[in-house]
């Protein structure tokens, strides 16, 4: 801990390290400047269907991901590809659902699987859905700033339900260059306008906070100590 | 780590003390009343602290950045009173026996438990009024089927609160007993966890107590007869930053 601050993660997933060491200005800039403009589509996209459905589904134990209904990420977005059971939504996120000061906001290489629970399912990938939709425009960082700001203005998301949470316990998932894998973790998500107070983010707090911006969207994470599969991470 | 202070491990013991709680109480129920160990309400004094220790031990609950600035509750003659003022919307108690399960519950009167909590302000609003109310039928000299019909009265005369979104407590005190049966490997009888309570909801909606899930159900309350699910997540670290008890 006394070498890096470590904060949050993206309301799609991805845990933001900002890490104290000399070389990390270099680093920041060098992603930065690496990760400026969208890839071609195919670097975004997955070998396979069949690949990316069992990724998906390592976001959460077996138990509940076995049931989930799962989509995967094709030329033309999202789609879905198993029909569920449980109300269990599985999906693999892309870069550009992490927050939009992040470096690495369009590397083709992050992959984040979730497992959202149903009322997460429905508040949370209508803005999964429409972020890809604006990232395949080619619209720019700051045009799908706005744009995502003005659905939330007009209503045209949904602000999260209350007990809106997804697991993201998948060893495979693939944050950034600088963070790696990550921890296995929950994700728990409410309007910011409910002023939630969780003590998070204070020093021996196990709870982290990230305020989202343009999303009104307060997200708490945990730290669990197994993947999905019941292995334990590694406690650093 | 990445999210912050580690938040380790203790599933399967979590499962322990879930069973622990739940079925585990089945060897009291088939042991004789005459070997019941807590038949009924032990005197008083037996449940009470003193003053300091009692705040301290209140403040262990959580980390000491968040209850520092928190209310403090003591148990007194008469119920909780108000110890220490606080500032920033968190209230830390020492929980008794009586707030466990009303059911199948042998240690509902045991006088060594106690259960350090620092509730967030939501659940300052609308959880710890269940803990005031409990607490009061308690030490009215109630049984805990009384208390029970009690605490249901007062809901359905909008006396208790519904639990508001959010609400939350931490519970990482060193301290803390929860149970005379050990519930970890190495025999403690506490783990460090945070609860999350909610509306009552198909459980299922947050994986609980599904294979492998980090995710327990308390059957605390559980509608028997709070209207509130007690989710629990084992943080692996007290809230003095040592780590928890694991394997």
């Amino acid at each position: 801990m006394s070498r890096k601050i470590i904060k949050t993660i993206s309301l799609g997933s991805f845990v933001l390290v900002i890490a104290l060491s000399p070389a990390w200005p270099t680093q920041a800039q060098e992603s930065g400047a690496l990760y400026e403009r969208m890839a071609p589509i195919d670097q975004y996209l997955m070998t396979d269907r069949n690949t990316e459905i069992a990724f998906a589904r390592t976001a959460a134990p077996e138990s509940i991901s076995r049931d989930a209904e799962v989509w995967v990420f094709g030329r033309h977005g999202y789609e879905a590809a198993v029909k569920g059971k449980n109300g269990w939504v599985c999906i693999v996120e892309r870069s550009w659902m992490a927050p939009f000061d992040d470096p690495e906001f369009l590397n083709p290489d992050q992959r984040v699987p979730l497992c959202l629970n149903p009322p997460a399912a429905r508040t949370h990938l209508p803005l999964t859905f429409k972020t890809t939709e604006l990232a395949m425009a080619g619209q720019s960082k700051t045009q799908m700033f706005d744009s995502i700001k003005a659905a939330y203005d007009k209503n045209e998301l949904p602000l999260p339900e209350p007990g809106s949470m997804c697991y993201m316990l998948s060893k495979q998932q693939f944050f950034s260059h600088r963070v790696g894998n990550g921890d296995p973790h929950l994700m728990f998500w409410f309007p910011q306008k409910d002023h939630q107070d969780w003590g998070a983010d204070f020093p021996g707090s196990p709870i982290d906070i990230h305020q989202y911006s343009p999303q009104p969207i307060t997200e708490f994470d945990i730290s669990v100590s197994k993947w999905s599969d019941g292995t334990a991470a590694p406690a650093n | 780590m990445m999210a912050s202070n580690a938040v380790r491990r203790c599933t399967i013991f979590g499962w322990i003390f879930v069973l622990a709680m739940v079925l585990g109480s089945a060897q009291y129920a088939c042991a004789k009343d005459d070997k019941a160990p807590y038949p009924s309400m032990a005197p008083l004094d037996q449940y009470l602290m003193g003053r300091d220790a009692e705040i301290a031990m209140a403040r262990s609950a959580a980390p000491e950045a968040i209850s520092r600035d928190a209310e403090i509750l003591v148990l007194g003659q008469h119920g909780y009173e108000t110890a220490v003022k606080g500032k920033n919307g968190f209230v830390c108690d020492v929980e008794r026996s009586w707030m466990g399960p009303f059911e199948k519950n042998p240690e509902f009167w045991n006088p060594k438990v106690r259960g350090a909590g620092c509730y967030n302000p939501q659940a300052a609003r609308s959880v710890l009024p269940i803990a005031y109310l409990r607490t009061k039928l308690a030490l009215a000299g109630l049984s805990p089927a009384e208390i029970a019909e009690g605490i249901k009265a007062a809901y359905a005369k909008k006396e208790l609160p519904p639990v508001e979104p959010g609400a939350m407590s931490f519970m990482m005190s060193k301290q803390t007993y929860l149970t005379d049966r050990g519930i970890t490997s190495d025999g403690a009888h506490n783990m460090a966890h945070v609860m999350f309570f909610t509306a009552l909801m198909d459980t299922a909606n947050w994986g609980a107590n599904l294979d492998n899930s980090p995710i327990l159900l308390n059957p605390q309350f559980n509608g028997s007869p709070e209207p509130v699910e007690v989710y629990m997540v084992c943080t692996g670290a007290w809230s003095d930053g040592t780590p928890a008890p694991v394997s």
